[in-house]
């Protein structure tokens, strides 16, 4: 039978983190939500620049551009977009999962990886992948700027022809309970074809130095956002482990709570049992 | 006058600033303006300073990199940052320029003489 001490212990120490799962889903909840409003506040941009590029491109010459440019692939990049904290549930092991699993069928030695976020970066350095570019502890204070920064030290390996071909691994937010971890092709960009016939428009300066300057814009608005996602799926999932965490204590604490009344009812029956047998014994 | 609706789009933030009647932008090759019934066209800008005029009144703005896209019905222009002029905090402002220059003269000093 344990002490009574020790569950009461036990109830305490339980309550304490408790306390604080509660706070760190809060602190989660908070930073999703703006999360989802700078998500919400990107999209305008993006897809008016989306739909720009895909009526220019008909009229351009595609061989203009290095990042359209499709080569032998010999080898292959790899962005893996994760969080720099755990206590996310499984939304770091998800990503890494999916990628190392993209990227052994590949073969590791074929293959150059980007890592956003702490988790990645420790994942596969401990198993010896390589890696060319890291980015760390930028998640508290993310910016626009941190996206172009990413966004240009991706792209000039691709034009300088280390890599032929780059994937991106993220978590896209579906919804608060619900996010997918997702495998697409960054580059060489591929745009839908339009079909739109060519209009009677004024470009300037050229249409082709329009594409030149937009292209790249376009893939800075692309990596701003991978990582808005990957921060929203990140604080999602974090609220919900947290959520479960709370719920899980709170059924610790009614076993423990019974366990412990349990306890105290057999402590004062022994005892009543001895005073009883012990007055029965005087009288006998 | 004519009117045409004006919006300012960057990767964070929409300005919707409604029903204009004119705007001048800068142009990579020198200002241009913009009023009601332009040809349609997309036409890249530099880094400076966007007028609009709003029933009879002129608003600034400052911005940096992008591109006007004219349509028949409205006008665009999606630009890597956007600032309104009664936003800029002119101390904070200063001290970036402050630090500008600090950098530009430590790159001066540490690239070697010729």
């Amino acid at each position: 039978m344990a002490n009574l001490k020790d569950i009461r212990d036990r109830i305490k120490s339980v309550k304490s983190i408790q306390k604080v799962t509660k706070a760190m889903k809060m602190v989660a909840a908070a930073k999703m939500r703006r999360a989802q409003e700078r998500m919400e506040q990107a999209r305008p941009y993006s897809s008016r620049l989306q739909e720009v590029i895909n009526n220019l491109l008909p009229e351009v010459d595609r061989d203009l551009l290095p990042l359209l440019a499709v080569r032998e692939v010999k080898r292959v990049g790899y962005v893996v977009v994760t969080s720099d904290r755990g206590f996310a549930g499984a939304f770091n092991s998800n990503i890494l999962k999916t990628a190392q699993a993209e990227i052994d069928v590949i073969g590791k030695d074929d293959v150059d990886l980007f890592c956003i976020g702490k988790k990645a970066h420790d994942h596969f350095e401990r198993r010896e992948y390589t890696i060319i570019d890291s980015h760390l502890d930028f998640w508290n204070n993310l910016s626009f700027s941190d996206a172009m920064r990413i966004g240009d030290g991706i792209i000039s390996h691709f034009t300088s022809g280390t890599v032929d071909e780059i994937h991106v691994v993220y978590d896209e937010f579906v919804n608060v309970a619900t996010q997918e971890t997702m495998s697409e092709l960054l580059l060489p960009l591929v745009f839908e074809g339009s079909d739109a016939t060519p209009k009677d428009r004024l470009y300037e300066p050229s249409k082709d130095e329009l594409v030149t300057s937009l292209v790249p814009r376009h893939l800075n608005v692309q990596m701003w956002k991978y990582l808005l996602e990957s921060y929203a799926s990140e604080q999602a999932a974090r609220m919900m482990a947290m959520e479960n965490a709370t719920s899980n204590a709170e059924d610790m604490i009614k076993d423990l709570t019974l366990e412990f009344n349990k306890a105290r009812q057999a402590a004062i029956t022994t005892e009543m049992l001895e005073i009883v047998s012990g007055a029965e014994a005087l009288s006998g | 006058m004519k009117t045409f609706p004006l919006d300012i789009v960057t990767p964070t933030r929409l300005i919707e600033e409604g029903d204009v009647t004119y705007v001048r932008c800068p142009g990579i090759d020198g200002a241009f303006g913009i009023m009601a019934n332009h040809r349609e066209g997309i036409i890249a800008l530099g880094f400076g300073e966007v007028k609009a005029t709003k029933d009879g009144k002129e608003e600034f703005f400052v911005v940096a990199g992008g591109f006007a896209e004219i349509t028949k019905e409205k006008v665009h222009l999606l630009v890597e940052t956007a600032e309104r002029s009664t936003e800029i905090d002119s101390s904070r402002a200063e001290e970036a320029l402050e630090r500008a220059k600090a950098r530009f003269k430590e790159t001066d000093e540490s690239s070697p003489s010729h």
